[in-house]
């Protein structure tokens, strides 16, 4: 089985109105026409093409149409040849021809292509290309005597290629790379805070568990409530009976009145004073009504017995 | 030559942010629960612990007792002493005021858990006792 792709070569030109057929899994090589980029030859202070790059934009500032470009560079002896392309032109114009950008395996520059072109090409009915100066050029073919016709078929490509930026309209490569690097701190600074968040809350649960073996405290939070509110219904009767007990232990009684019992069972605390008749209790019961003391009062007898529940 | 779209990418990063977010969000709801349920396991802890302490302390009721029973004003009065797993019963048909009044002034004053209590006055200066201390 033959796995490898075949490939064809084109020539793209703004003047080719017709669709370019190819077929289903074949691969394109572009050859983009001068009238897609522009081009110089110059010498620049530099050394490499890196460094030429970085002065390109620069180089055009003043001579192109307004619009978004892309530069490249690339090394012409001791000079450099600088271009600039539109991306969105070429690619407008791919589509346009019905080239779908999967289907593309690499794009020139015709002057890349052409580097070593005698005479002239005739590229459509009005226009030729030719070498002037090392650069190549268009020109009205009726300027020119002796036009060949464009054979792409015997034409070795370079290794020279370019890569559209197909969003690079949108928005341009720096800020791009700009706006992903705070989105990407963004994202390490939140990973970090979840992480730290995570280990502060596995601390704190082990912490938790720690003081439940520490206090020998049950399983759940349910049973220690429950004994919680347990003995502190404990420590509230025992203080209130101790209270209740004081005020009658502390308690003005007339020379006749005396305590003869004091009971306490079932929650409920019983207080009997002897040489109290009905009617006569006002003095025991106005000290009680005092401290807010609840109670019920019976008698049997001389015998006032007050009843208060804890 | 398929490149992807710089918007798409763009995309993703906010929503893994917008994911990031809301995982963090809901890691520190979790962290303040885990602080909250760890104050309050902690105070509960602390409260349930010092209750029994006081009130459910068998070995230490015991002894605080035994010790007050044990008392010179005490050691003479004829106190019935009955003690079981869970309660101590003090009774006595017939007891000094003197001797009531120091005993009843140590236990109002310390941490018992009174069940049971009676005092009858008998005379001037006797009385009965029944008494019941759980733990």
């Amino acid at each position: 089985m033959n796995f490898k792709r075949t490939s064809t070569t084109i020539f793209l030109d703004p003047s080719f109105e017709a669709k370019v057929e190819y077929a289903k899994g074949e691969k394109l090589n572009v050859i983009l026409s001068p009238s897609l980029y522009w081009v110089k030859k110059i010498a620049l202070p530099v050394k490499s093409v890196r460094e030429a790059k970085k002065l390109l934009a620069s180089i055009f500032e003043d001579s192109l149409p307004e619009g978004h470009y892309s530069y490249t560079a690339y090394k012409s002896g001791d000079e450099f040849l600088v271009f600039a392309y539109e991306d969105k032109k070429i690619l407008s114009l791919l589509n346009a021809k019905g080239i779908s950008t999967v289907d593309i395996r690499s794009i020139h520059f015709a002057q890349n292509e052409f580097s070593t072109l005698e005479g002239a090409i005739k590229i459509n009915a009005t226009q030729s290309m030719y070498l002037k100066d090392e650069v190549l050029v268009l020109a009205p073919s009726s300027w020119i005597s002796e036009s060949k016709d464009l054979d792409l078929a015997t034409l070795e490509l370079s290794k020279r290629t370019i890569k559209l930026q197909q969003f690079g309209h949108i928005v341009d490569n720096k800020s791009l790379y700009k706006i992903g690097a705070i989105l990407v701190i963004l994202a390490l600074v939140l990973m970090v805070e979840i992480f730290v968040a995570s280990s502060k809350k596995d601390a704190i649960v082990m912490l938790k568990d720690e003081v439940f073996s520490k206090y020998k405290l049950q399983s759940t939070m349910f049973q220690n409530r429950s004994t919680k509110s347990k003995y502190k219904n404990i420590h509230k009767t025992q203080t209130k009976l101790r209270q209740y007990i004081s005020y009658f232990l502390t308690m003005k009684l007339k020379k006749t009145q005396k305590i003869t019992l004091i009971e306490y069972k079932s929650k409920v605390l019983y207080v009997t004073i002897d040489g109290t008749s009905k009617g006569h209790e006002r003095s025991i019961t106005s000290q009680l009504d005092a401290k807010g003391v609840k109670y019920k009062v019976s008698y049997s007898g001389e015998s006032m017995k007050v009843e208060m529940k804890i | 030559m398929n490149q992807i779209n710089p918007l798409q990418i763009g995309a993703l990063l906010v929503v893994v942010i917008a994911f990031l977010f809301f995982k963090l969000h809901g890691v520190k709801s979790e962290l303040v629960e885990a602080t909250t349920s760890y104050k309050q396991s902690e105070k509960l802890a602390v409260e349930v612990s010092s209750l029994k302490a006081v009130y459910a302390n068998k070995k230490k009721t015991k002894n605080a007792i035994n010790r007050i029973l044990a008392q010179g004003s005490l050691r003479t009065a004829a106190l019935d002493v009955k003690r079981n797993k869970k309660s101590i019963k003090i009774s006595s048909k017939s007891i000094e005021t003197k001797a009531l009044n120091s005993l009843m002034g140590k236990i109002l004053n310390g941490s018992y858990n009174i069940t049971t209590l009676k005092i009858k006055r008998l005379s001037e200066t006797k009385a009965s006792l029944d008494m019941e201390i759980q733990w």
